[in-house]
């Protein structure tokens, strides 16, 4: 085997991999304490991107503006989802499944207003110069290692506030047994915002991470939207550090299954991945088992 | 006129995938967000088993040309909705241990995603991005169905009967066990019926259908493209089936008619933006309604025979009397042998969570034909055995015996086929089936549960279920409600509900039946009913334990009390012997 390709394939694993560990800890948090399937979680993702190209395009804002600009309209849109759809719809004790009809809906408008409004073409955000770093025969850009330091700083982050701080214990009760945590005083609505804006927050950085890369297309955000999921089930739902370690495993596997498959097949491998945890460990690698 | 019959047949593919879809979504209420690729994996089997061999394309496979197996159209629709079936049932294995919804969103979002991608990379199977082409017509003879005024003809009696299926199989007892599913699986659970398997059927049958219309659509577009089994077709047959109303065909029926005609008529307006403009409509149609009126525009259980006043489930049958009823029942013989072991033994139960021993070391008995009342404070483990007893909490020690066999840890659908059954506390009736149907839900071996006896012989199974709505009836006339037999379940006081799952127990003809706390949070009058039910249950020869907190309640029925306190037995015997002994009154009443 070669050495070198395989060392480049996993420093550029780990790199993906902090990406989809960012938005593994950003879907989950959302997920476990809310129990919404957060498919609109891709209109933050596209909505962040959209906005910053705007305003640098269009505003003329300095890059570090634009940005700026892009995490705050990802965590507008989280929020106005929480607060406009799915707070009313809770409570008039909707169920999950009509309040996923709704996020659905919102997946499926969103990106095609994008359209409508930018034209399905590409965005390019204009950019800072990206220069590569080598040591020894192993390549990472500069963009690289900013994702790295960036994803795990947030995660970091988030964990230690949910587990350390007192607000971050009621989000953890929210999540365990929601009527005895209100019974005991926390309020539920204020949970359920804060644990929006964490989770839209992180997946906006997630967004512009990428943006800053690539370009902006109106439906950039459901792939990645999809890839949270199977990070946060497969690291085990409820836990930060389990969604971000099924986050770097998942962009390990895609990047290695370049070894032997086709670069076409990536996908193939996460789902076959994702599929077998299911199977043998419905919990996730680092969930408790229900009682 | 060729452009109008091409519209309607794109319509009738619509309603056919809606309906089917509505299957699964709105009477199982499970989630697929892959049906267009089950729609695409029948439209490439029928491609490749229709499409010529090498040999009749002149012996040399030349690059560009797309060959097959040359079957008949006919048997090619049918192994495209085989393998559809069958896809369906492999990917759904993980479901099995995980009936809960999110897991198949989550499962079926990540097939369609790979699958699609895979359908433009498998060039060998499906011909790459550009798919298969040149996908013969569909044929009589020498009448080769090809115009769009001859295949809609085809298309409209395939929908027909997908229609006719799907209704077939809704409206059928196995339907009823899907809408059970889709409230409370542990309820249907313990009335001794798998809630796994009818899950993977109607998903599988859903994907059959909608693998069978895409071997139709093949046959009549002439090629099959992966560009057109999207997840944002999925989404698009979802949004037909919600808009016009889970759980009611005709409602997609119409759901597919309003959204199939939307990307036309926006074509005339707005020329090229039609189809982000349709989703922008359809995605936000999808919002407002959900959030107004989430039943959709015509609600489960509304159809044509409502607008001309008919009631659903009719009123053909006469209310018994109680009497009638109770003759009718099932006598249940206590047995006249006095050295007869107890029915339920349960030895030297323990179970701890984390430090807290809730229950320790419990052992007592019941005995045929007499009610048992397990009594005692608060925290007494009086719940924790209970559940233990029913197999829906794992002991950590100890063993539970039924007629002598030891059945501990059984699951309750097993238990409940051994003839012992349980309420809950917080009652689990099916709110929006009636209460004649709950209580259908609860009697055993019906043929009409099972899809395979309901495809094969359908009249054995309508004149079972005649046998079946009468056993319901008299089980509901015995708890003096059956005048309330048709209507829906919400509809009714909390007390009429507890009833309900009283009857649904009676029903499943079990000699055991648990109640766990059957008098919490009902009303005076209702308790009254309660323990007359409860009684009438005594009469017919039932042995029946329950978890009660009422004293009052405990000594008009009981015959025997558990005293149970800290997790152990501390005293057994008739209530007012127990409620006699100072320091039991002292503990249960905490004085």
């Amino acid at each position: 085997m070669d050495l070198s390709l395989l060392a480049q394939l996993t420093v550029s694993g780990i790199v993906v991999g902090s990406a989809y560990a960012l938005l593994g800890v950003s879907f989950g948090i959302i997920y476990a304490t809310t129990k919404i399937f957060h498919l609109a979680h891709a209109a933050a993702y596209a909505g962040a991107a959209y906005a910053a190209v705007w305003a640098s395009n269009s505003l003329g804002l300095p890059f570090l503006a634009a940005l700026v600009v892009g995490l705050a309209a990802g965590v507008l849109l989280g929020l106005v989802t929480e607060i406009l759809f799915y707070r009313p719809m809770r409570k008039r004790n909707a169920t999950l499944l009509t309040i996923f009809l709704v996020s659905l809906g919102i997946s499926v408008a969103f990106p095609n207003l994008l359209q409508i409004v930018f034209g399905p073409d590409n965005q390019t955000l204009p950019r800072p110069d990206n220069p590569t770093i080598a040591i020894g025969s192993v390549t990472a850009s500069r963009h690289d290692v900013v994702t790295v330091l960036v994803a795990w700083t947030l995660i970091t982050l988030v964990a230690t506030f949910v587990v350390k701080t007192r607000f971050g214990r009621s989000i953890t009760a929210m999540r365990t047994n929601p009527t005895m945590a209100e019974a005991v005083g926390i309020d539920s609505k204020l949970v359920y915002t804060v644990v929006f804006v964490i989770g839209s927050l992180l997946v906006a950085v997630a967004g512009l991470l990428f943006t800053t890369k690539g370009v902006a297309t109106p439906t950039m955000g459901l792939a990645p939207t999809l890839t949270g999921f199977i990070a946060a089930f497969l690291g085990g739902i409820g836990s930060q550090w389990g969604a971000a370690l099924g986050g770097l495993l998942l962009g390990l596997l895609s990047s290695w299954s370049a070894l032997f498959l086709q670069a076409d097949y990536g996908p193939v491998v996460v789902f076959g991945a994702m599929f077998l945890i299911l199977l043998v460990r419905p919990q996730g690698l680092l969930g408790k088992a229900a009682a | 006129m060729s452009y109008y019959a091409d519209v309607t047949i794109s319509i009738l593919i619509l309603m056919t995938l809606g309906v089917s879809l509505n299957l699964l979504l709105g009477y199982a209420g499970r989630v697929s967000m892959a049906h267009a690729i089950f729609f695409g994996i029948g439209g490439f089997a029928a491609a490749r088993l229709t499409l010529p061999t090498v040999d009749e394309l002149g012996g040399v496979a030349t690059a560009g040309l797309q060959t097959g197996a040359s079957w008949h159209w006919f048997p090619a629709l049918i192994a495209a909705m085989v393998i559809a079936f069958l896809a369906a049932l492999l990917i759904s294995i993980p479901a099995v241990r995980l009936v809960r919804g999110e897991y198949l969103i989550l499962l079926t979002l990540a097939f369609q995603l790979v699958s699609n991608q895979l359908m433009g990379v498998l060039d060998s199977v499906t011909g790459g991005p550009y798919g298969l082409s040149g996908v013969p017509p569909i044929g009589f003879g020498d009448t080769i169905l090809i115009r769009p005024e001859q295949f809609i003809w085809v298309m409209l009696v395939a929908a027909v009967l997908a229609i006719a299926a799907c209704w077939g199989i809704g409206e059928s007892p196995f339907g009823r066990l899907l809408k059970g599913l889709r409230e409370h699986d542990s309820a249907v659970a313990s009335l001794g019926k798998n809630p796994v398997v009818p899950e993977l059927l109607a998903f599988s049958v859903s994907a059959a259908i909608a693998g069978g219309v895409g071997a139709l659509a093949a046959f009549y577009y002439g090629s099959v493209v992966p560009s057109n089994y999207t997840l944002t077709y999925s989404i698009f047959i979802i949004s037909v089936v919600v808009l016009g109303g889970l759980g009611n065909l005709w409602g997609t029926v119409v759901g597919a008619i309003v959204l199939g005609s939307l990307e036309p008529l926006l074509r005339e307006v707005v020329g090229d933006s039609a189809i982000p403009w349709q989703a922008v409509i359809y995605g936000a149609a999808l919002v407002i309604m959900m959030r107004l009126r989430p039943e959709g525009i015509l609600p489960e259980g509304f159809g044509p025979g409502r607008l001309i006043g008919r009631r659903r489930g009719g009123r053909s049958q006469l209310v018994p009397t109680e009497q009638e009823a109770l003759d009718r029942l099932l006598h249940v013989d206590p047995g006249t042998d006095p050295d007869a072991p107890p029915i339920v033994e349960v030895f030297d139960l323990q179970k701890s969570f984390g430090g807290l021993t809730a229950v320790n070391g419990a052992s007592f008995s019941l005995q045929r034909g007499q009610v048992t009342a397990l009594i005692g404070p608060n925290g007494a483990g009086k719940t924790t055995i209970f559940n233990m007893i029913c197999g829906t909490l794992p002991a950590d020690s100890g063993r539970v015996h039924l007629r002598g066999a030891d059945v501990t840890g059984k699951p309750a659908y097993d238990l409940a086929k051994k003839g012992l059954a349980r309420s809950f506390q917080d009652v689990r009736v099916f709110q929006r089936l009636t209460a004649l149907e709950n209580v259908a839900m609860g009697v055993q071996d019906q043929p009409g549960e099972s899809f395979a006896r309901l495809l094969l012989t359908p009249f054995a199974v309508r004149k079972a279920e005649r046998r079946v709505k009468q056993k319901a009836l008299d089980c509901l006339a015995l708890l003096g409600i059956a005048e309330r037999a048709h209507d829906r379940v919400n509809d009714l006081s909390y007390g009429d509900q507890k009833l309900v799952a009283i009857a649904r127990l009676l029903a499943t003809d079990c000699d055991v039946l648990l109640l766990d706390e059957p008098t919490s949070g009902v009303d005076p009058a209702s308790v009254e009913k309660v323990i007359s039910g409860i009684g009438r249950l005594r009469d017919l020869g039932h042995t029946v334990c329950l978890v009660e907190h009422s004293v009052h309640f405990v000594q008009r029925l009981a015959d025997r009390a558990v005293f149970l306190d800290q997790g152990t037995v501390i005293a057994e015997g008739t209530v007012d012997e127990l409620m006699e002994r100072r320091e039991l009154a002292d503990l249960y009443f905490g004085t």
